[in-house]
């Protein structure tokens, strides 16, 4: 078993102090799902752990606020609060959707949201649908604070770009127009094989004359690191959405995952999934049969 | 490594206790104050046997630091019951419907079910079937479970209104 000491900041700045101090000896826990996991089966990630620095009380991260036209949310956020967010039922419903599919009722209680990004698990559930709504996360180091896109925090599989002393402290995007409409699918479950999980977030904006104005789409479990993908758009941007259009925009998400990943013993299976969560996806909130 | 001072108020009563920091909640509830009602099954947040009430909601304390339980308030399977050794009303509906056979899984799932019930009102079979969807049962296929919770509803809000009172 790992032998770590335990350390209690009072505010995110001692934090980040401590984490400055000890470098790669220390590492952040929020809600522990993941970490907690990760030490347990003694992850050689974690190997010279030897310092845990407990965030999860730090409670001036856990809020989820209105701001002028964007939405801001606190890292320490647990999968329960956003499920049961007023404000992102409104304004990011299939976000909702997705951090309900999290674990269990108990793994959602105690998982938050900035250990769903610390994580970089390019199998994520809430990820997703903040990459289609291009959301940015606001980072906190010793030597201040900066705020990036949230893809460019992800690194690789389970890497992060985050410098040593640095913990995200808020995630925030642009509220979707009233008109937009999002969905959130999800294949198979963890319990279940890991093969078995993909998923994926979409959002379409149909204007008055019926042409798509906006989409993005944003599936996951199938790159390293989560991203829109751009030619998928665009085969919906500016057409009035019909059947076959989807289709095709399914069979460009599978291309871009063979482009960049390759062909893997596994993209038989994703392959045709992927095309369907996608099409089907789309299908549900471009209400096209 | 340093031990950790904690305190946390458990099954209502104050406690002081000296951690090591990587004991989790399940191993300081069970090995250092003796409650082994709470059980380890997987030990890696699947199975729901060490399900315990945390500030109001339902937690694997296989996943916990002790050591971050400082002001916390927990409740386990041991403080359910009345002074007197009174069942509570989700233990007398396990029974009434048999709705368990080993046990094994029975405490995890009881607390589930209580942080569930003490929000809910009027629950419907779907919404409990949610809520107990992080427990894991090998022996009874869940019905008799869902019908023991759905029971126990029916009367929880007077029961609860009553146990406060008492
Ligand atoms: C049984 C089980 C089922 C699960 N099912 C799912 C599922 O269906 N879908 C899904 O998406 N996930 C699932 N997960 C994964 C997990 O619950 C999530 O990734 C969770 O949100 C992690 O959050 P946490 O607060 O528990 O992270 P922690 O374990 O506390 O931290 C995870 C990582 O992020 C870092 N970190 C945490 N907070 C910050 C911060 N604010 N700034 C910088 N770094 C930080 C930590 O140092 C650590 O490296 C499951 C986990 C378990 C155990
Ligand atoms: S022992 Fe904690 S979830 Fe299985
Ligand atoms: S009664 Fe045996 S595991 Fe549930």
């Amino acid at each position: 078993m790992f032998k770590y000491d335990y350390l209690r900041p009072a505010s995110v700045k001692e934090a980040c102090e401590l984490l400055a101090l000890h470098g790669d000896s220390a590492k952040v826990i929020a809600g522990g799902t993941d970490l907690m996991v990760q030490i347990r089966d003694e992850d050689k990630k974690w190997a010279n752990i030897k310092y845990i620095i407990d965030i999860g009380h730090l409670k001036e991260m856990k809020y989820i606020k209105e701001d002028g036209d964007s939405i801001c949310i606190g890292a320490l956020s647990s999968h329960t609060d956003i499920v049961k967010s007023k404000i992102l039922q409104k304004y990011a419903p299939f976000f909702c959707e997705a951090s309900s599919t999290v674990g269990s009722p108990q793994i959602r209680n105690m998982g938050t949201i900035g250990g769903s990004i610390g994580n970089a698990s390019p199998a994520s559930d809430p990820v997703p649908p903040l990459i289609a709504l291009d959301a940015e996360v606001k980072v906190v180091g010793t030597s201040g604070e900066r705020t990036v896109l949230l893809k460019s925090i992800f690194a690789n599989s389970y890497k992060t770009t985050l410098k040593v002393d640095e913990i995200i402290t808020e995630i925030s995007f642009k509220k979707m127009p009233t008109e937009a409409k999002s969905v959130f699918l999800k294949l198979g479950r963890r319990k279940a094989l890991a093969i078995s999980r993909m998923n994926v977030g979409v959002i379409v904006v149909v204007d008055s004359m019926g042409f798509v104005s906006d989409v993005r789409i944003a599936p996951g479990c199938i790159f390293a690191v989560p991203d829109r993908v751009k030619i998928a758009e665009d085969v919906l941007l500016g057409k009035v959405p019909t059947r076959e259009l989807l289709v095709e925009a399914g069979k460009k998400v599978s291309e871009e995952m063979i482009n960049r990943t390759g062909i893997r013993p596994s993209t038989e299976f994703k392959k045709p999934a992927i095309e369907s969560l996608t099409t089907r996806a789309l299908s549900q909130a471009l209400e096209v049969e | 490594m340093n031990k950790i001072n904690v305190n946390m108020i458990v099954n209502g009563e104050v406690v002081s206790i000296l951690v090591e920091p990587n004991a989790r909640l399940l191993d300081t509830l069970r090995d250092n104050l003796e409650l082994t009602g709470t059980k380890e099954g997987c030990g890696v947040g699947e199975c729901g046997a060490c399900t315990v009430i945390v500030d109001g909601e339902a937690v694997n304390s296989c996943m916990i630091l002790a050591a971050s339980m400082e002001g916390k308030v927990i409740e386990t399977i041991e403080g359910l019951g009345g002074d007197n050794g009174e069942l509570h009303i989700l233990q007398e509906k396990f029974i009434e419907h048999s709705a368990l056979q080993c046990g094994f899984c029975t405490p995890g799932l009881v607390m589930s079910a209580k942080a569930f019930l003490d929000v809910n009102d009027k629950p419907t079979r779907e919404e409990i079937k949610t809520a107990i969807s992080g427990n894991l049962c090998r022996c009874t296929g869940y019905s008799q479970i869902v019908d023991a919770i759905e029971d126990a509803a029916k009367d929880y809000y007077v029961y609860d209104v009553c146990r406060v009172k008492k």
